[in-house]
């Protein structure tokens, strides 16, 4: 039996913009529900941070143009993940990761925790401090994109 | 190098401990993003941008029962005491308002019948958490300020009325209702859900989830059932005689002649099957069988045992012989123990 997920409408989320130089820069940050859908069936629903409480499913969404006329290089958007919220994967490709508060960064795959006995294991999502997208190539006059993550609350 | 970066990994990991309450109530998550670029090869300014928003208060809480059987009583029996453990899984400070009660009939907690209630119903939060009802200390009727991811144990305590028999139940039943910290020694109203669309500022919710038949989800209370079972001491007395001489055979098998000695054994037995069912303040009386003449010479023998069948002859002397009536009292009889009276006559 097949359940079918609709997303619906975008409801306001929190919502953040700054603009300088020639570059704008949103942060939204959206609660993921699973509600009754006008047909009755599940549904998957992005709401504003209304009522929030440990345990929701968060998703991060942060958006970037270049408004300037020349093309901009160098490109990155790094985001420390909250203390109180748990990074939970679904991230846009070309990410990033530190486990150490942002003074090393790798593909999770290759990094690693160190306990206190100095032993090493692989580091998991729940130890991600901070992710970062570094875009290669140069972002044209005008271009805009949209990265996003999801998390959990504490 | 590496001695730095293992304290900031178990620096990241106690930064933020995760409690299973979670996040704490009324906390802002903040998320800052920071945009790096350049333009003609020339770093610009990096731009940055957060938005906030604050975790609301979920209300988890459990009462469970920390009796894995019934707890047995005798009739007449006071203050005996159930135990539960009411748990505060919310992710914020609460008082809690207890209420007991005895629900009727119905199958109890540990499978009895609830038949009955119980007298002089009443309950006290363990003031020490140590699992042990202390009268003296004991004394308080809510739980004040209980934090996240705390308990605190309660007992529920009541009086056995007389006249039960053994396997009578009596069920209780403690419930629990989330209420506001407010101020520390008082109890705080009942805490209300937040209706309607979410507020800038702290929202309760109510999460905790039904464990039992009747026991409602989301509405911030629980309850748990404990029970009460009785086991009364069932005693029953047996009086049996052997000859012991006569007059001719001495003691190779006796003859019940005039002359010869008899005697008689009383006794009593517990068949209660449990170990708090102590029979106490024994009296047994018993007349003399006509024609008999008491045997003052051996006296009175009390609190033998038995083999089988056979009275053992390890009593001590005791009791009293006035008017006919040979009269004894034994010591407490325990579950399973029989002890006896033994007198001895002659044959008129």
């Amino acid at each position: 039996m097949k359940i079918w997920l609709a997303i619906l409408a975008l409801v306001a989320p929190a919502a953040a913009f700054a603009a300088g130089g020639n570059v704008s820069l949103s942060s939204d940050v959206f609660v993921e529900r699973v509600k009754p859908g006008p047909d009755g069936k599940p549904a998957v629903v992005r709401e504003a941070p209304g009522v929030v409480t440990p345990g929701d499913k968060l998703v991060f969404e942060l958006g970037y143009r270049n408004s300037g006329a020349q093309p901009a290089t160098g490109f990155a958007l790094t985001d420390p993940i909250p203390e109180s919220v748990t990074f939970a994967g679904s991230e846009s490709p070309g990410a990033t990761f530190s486990v150490d508060g942002g003074k090393s960064w790798g593909p999770l795959a290759s990094l690693k925790v160190r306990a206190a006995d100095g032993t090493a294991r692989p580091a998991t999502r729940a130890d991600v401090t901070h992710i970062r997208w570094s875009f290669a190539q140069a972002i044209p006059a005008g271009a805009s994109g949209k990265v996003s993550f999801r998390g959990v609350v504490k | 190098m590496l001695a730095t970066a293992s304290v900031l990994a178990a620096a990241a990991f106690a930064a933020s401990p995760a409690a299973a309450a979670g996040t704490a109530a009324g906390t802002t998550i903040t998320n800052n993003v920071t945009l790096d670029y350049k333009v003609g090869g020339v770093a610009q300014t990096a731009l940055t941008t957060s938005d906030a928003f604050t975790v609301d208060r979920k209300i988890v809480l459990t009462v469970v029962s920390n009796d894995g059987s019934t707890v047995s009583v005798t009739p007449g029996q006071t203050s005996v005491v159930t135990t539960f453990t009411v748990t505060n899984a919310s992710n914020a400070t609460l008082d809690f308002a207890l209420t007991p009660s005895q629900p009727a009939g119905g199958t109890a907690a540990h499978g009895g019948t609830d038949n009955f209630n119980a007298n002089n119903l009443r309950l006290y939060v363990d003031s020490n958490n140590n699992g042990v009802f202390d009268s003296a200390t004991d004394t308080a009727t809510y739980i004040d300020q209980l934090g996240a991811d705390d308990s605190r144990k309660v007992f529920v305590v009541v009086d056995v009325p007389l006249g039960r028999s053994t396997g009578d139940v009596a069920a209780v039943k403690l419930n629990a209702v989330a209420a506001e910290a407010t101020a520390a020694g008082s109890l705080g109203n009942a805490v209300v859900p937040s209706t309607g669309a979410n507020t800038n500022s702290m929202d309760t919710v109510f999460a905790e989830s039904g464990n039992l038949s009747g026991n409602l989800q989301y509405d911030g209370q629980e309850f748990a059932l404990g029970d009460y079972t009785v086991s009364a001491a069932a005693l029953s007395v047996s009086k049996t005689s052997r000859i012991v001489s006569d007059p001719v055979n001495n003691t190779t098998n006796p003859k019940m002649i005039p002359g010869a000695v008899v005697e008689y054994c009383i006794a009593v037995a517990n068949a209660a099957g449990s170990s708090n069912a102590i029979a106490t303040n024994i009296a047994v009386t018993d007349n003399l069988p006509a024609e008999t003449t008491y045997l003052s010479a051996f006296g009175i023998k009390l609190n033998g045992t038995v083999a089988g069948s056979t009275c053992n002859p390890d009593g001590t002397a005791g009791g009293s012989f006035a008017n006919g009536i040979v009269s004894g009292s034994l010591a407490d009889i325990g579950a399973g123990v029989t002890k006896t009276l033994v007198f001895r006559v002659t044959v008129n």
